[in-house]
């Protein structure tokens, strides 16, 4: 059948996020985008259905080859949601009439329903024009993506101020930029950064910060409790945010998060918008959540302790919803318990299974 | 309103409530009284919107007084009485009471099967060799289990016995008929097990605005030894179970909530049947609108009665 096996677009992408010639969740966002851009623009399809159905598969396919990496499932599930609205819009431009079937479930919704079908819209309805209005969104979105790191690095001022100290952890790309227009606009910054072993990226971000107009401390990750005391804000980026505000971030955030509360530091947290998703932490031994990475860094193969001796290294820490102050997204500053809010705005919930 | 008078007679809303649940133990008393709102206004003619609003409130008012916890009667009443509002139009009276039964059929079509979306909701927190800890008798949170065990999950679950009245033996019946392991244990050593189980997983009488929930007593302690032990405390909710209430302590529980009726007039001296447990000890509550923060629940309620 054509929708299990995978386009060779698809192929191509899932090999190069294997083989790390496409890193970076930004780059796998918009290289993700892209394709389904293609596939939107060459596919054979009729009707919103069918490219439902070609996206929702092709989308299993990559979360099933990359359960790590949860950005693709994201944008899956944000080019259905789009599909879906645009296929409503087109709907009501055809019928006069205002329909809000699509929003989300609510309680309101459960006593105002008028009748079964309204659940089930029949996306089995060819449109004309809605190839056209899907393109257009879709440049909303890939715009959006694009200056998705400016508008965050835009509130670094509102959230760094002269004279502060900062810690942050390992190396993210948007905290470097972050911080980077804070050394600009701020004096005399004080920027910790723990190096995060074993890759020690940690020492990229020093060395790409480094600048006269701010200091710079480098220090181990088992100083990061010791440091804590002196810090004013914790800073850190995340691989992605769970549908209850917690994070999924690099290991050695826990150890932050948990020692900036015994501190009462507030943690900061940069997120864009394509980090969020609908996925719950159900408990600990769920495959897709952790990984291990390569251990030669921990522990050299060579070593004669090598020999005797598990060597581990988890690639990723939970960090709970009640440790996190803030998330600065592209569109503002967040609660983690507003994530959920912000979930239902960007996915459509039968799409959060999919 | 000589309409609604000349017809009362045939037509005994409590007896009416009482038989509904009596028949199918499994029924929520909510789900009971919004079936027993549905039969009123089936059954009774109605000349005016405000005869049929004050008809309403009387029944409701008749729930209320009768021996079952109230919680779920009040939730649910207010839940139809808005479902009246909002389903009102400028037509003629005859056609409203129409498209209200038309209405309400589908409303309590999706209320009778929202304890199954709920049950499918949890199945992926129950996972094989996961130890879960519940408290006394609650049949969502039961559904929740057989569903899981069904799918040939091997658990085990810890039951609290539910003082006054034991219900949690109850549930260790259902649960072993269902061939899942489990142990019954006091409500005083919720302290003991906490240490040894993965999660905790408990139904609601009302969820209240805040996010927090109103159960049978006990699961106050239960969420705190939970949150001291950084277990989650997970709740299992029919989203008729929303009620508009703010309370910020025990104290503030209406009293109709925490004690039968036979006691309202003198409650110095006898045991609460319900508490209060506030959102801050709640990690995320199940509901038919989807898994949902304790903060999302004010949302709904805003939403609906805005």
């Amino acid at each position: 059948m054509k929708e299990t096996i995978p386009l060779p677009q698809i192929q191509q992408l899932i090999h190069d996020i294997k083989v790390g010639k496409v890193d970076g969740s930004f780059n796998i966002t918009t290289k993700t985008l892209e394709l389904f851009k293609q596939i939107i623009t060459n596919a054979k399809w009729q009707h919103a259905e069918d490219l439902m159905q070609i996206i929702r598969s092709q989308g299993q396919i990559l979360q099933s080859a990359l359960p790590q990496e949860t950005v693709t499932a994201n944008v899956t599930r944000r080019l259905l949601k789009i599909i879906r609205e645009e296929f409503d819009l087109l709907q009501v431009k055809d019928h006069h009439l205002a329909d809000d079937s699509q929003a989300s479930l609510s309680l309101h919704k459960l006593v105002t329903q008028t009748s079964e079908c309204d659940v089930c819209v029949d996306y089995g309805i060819p449109r004309a024009g809605l190839k056209e209005a899907l393109l257009d969104h879709l440049e909303e979105i890939e715009t959006e993506l694009e200056t998705s790191c400016e508008s965050i690095c835009a509130q670094a001022e509102q959230h760094i101020h002269s004279t502060e100290v900062i810690l942050t952890l390992g190396h993210t790309r948007s905290v470097e930029h972050f911080l980077k227009r804070a050394i600009k606009k701020r004096q005399s910054l004080t920027i910790i950064i723990a190096e995060c072993a074993p890759a020690c990226r940690g020492h990229n971000l020093a060395a790409s910060l480094a600048s006269n107009n701010v200091e710079i401390i480098v220090i181990p990750d088992s100083a990061i409790f010791a440091m804590m005391s002196r810090v004013n804000k914790v800073i850190i980026g995340t691989h992605s945010v769970l549908a209850n505000g917690g994070l999924r971030a690099a290991c050695g955030a826990y150890t932050v998060a948990l020692a900036a509360k015994h501190y009462s530091v507030p943690v900061i947290v940069l997120a864009p918008m394509y980090k969020l998703a609908p996925v719950h932490l159900c408990s600990y031994e769920q495959d897709a959540f952790n990984s291990l990475g390569c251990a030669e860094g921990v522990l050299p193969y060579d070593s004669s302790a090598a020999r005797c001796a598990k060597i581990y290294s988890p690639i990723f820490d939970y960090v709970p919803p009640e440790l996190v102050t803030l998330f600065i997204s592209n569109t503002g500053g967040h609660a983690p318990s507003y994530v959920y809010r912000l979930l239902t705005e960007l996915y459509h919930p039968d799409d959060y299974e999919m | 309103m000589p309409q609604t008078l000349d017809k009362k007679d045939d037509f005994d809303v409590v007896k009416y409530f009482l038989k509904l649940l009596d028949d199918d133990k499994d029924l929520s008393s909510g789900i009971a009284a919004i079936k027993t709102l549905l039969m009123i206004l089936e059954k009774k003619q109605f000349g005016t919107i405000h005869i049929l609003q004050n008809t309403m409130l009387e029944a409701v008012a008749a729930m209320r007084n009768t021996d079952l916890s109230i919680a779920a009667v009040v939730s649910g009443g207010e839940l139809f009485c808005r479902f009246i509002t909002l389903s009102l139009d400028d037509r003629g009276m005859e056609e409203c009471r129409e498209i209200m039964l038309h209405r309400g059929k589908i409303f309590l079509a999706k209320l009778l099967n929202s304890r199954n979306v709920i049950a499918q909701q949890a199945q992926r927190f129950i996972t094989d060799g996961c130890r879960v800890l519940t408290h006394s008798r609650s049949r969502v949170v039961l559904k929740a289990l057989v569903t899981a065990a069904k799918a040939n999950k091997q658990f085990h679950v810890f039951v609290t016995q539910g003082g006054p009245d034991n219900s949690g033996e109850q549930m260790i019946a259902d649960l072993e008929r269902a061939g899942i392991d489990c142990t019954l244990i006091l409500d005083s050593a919720t302290g003991y097990v906490m240490e040894s189980v993965d999660f905790v997983m408990v139904g609601a009488e009302a969820v209240v605005e805040s996010g927090g929930i109103i159960n049978r007593i006990g699961s106050f302690t239960m969420g705190l030894c939970a949150q001291e032990m950084k277990k989650p405390f997970y709740v299992l909710a029919e989203s008729f179970k929303f009620t508009r209430l703010y309370p910020l302590n025990q104290r503030d529980l209406p009293d109709e909530y925490k004690y039968s009726r036979k006691h309202l007039s003198d409650v110095s001296k006898v045991h609460p049947l319900v508490d209060y447990t506030p959102p801050a000890y709640i990690t995320l509550l199940f509901t038919d609108l989807g898994i949902l923060t304790p903060s999302a629940v004010s949302d709904e309620l805003i939403k609906l009665y805005m």
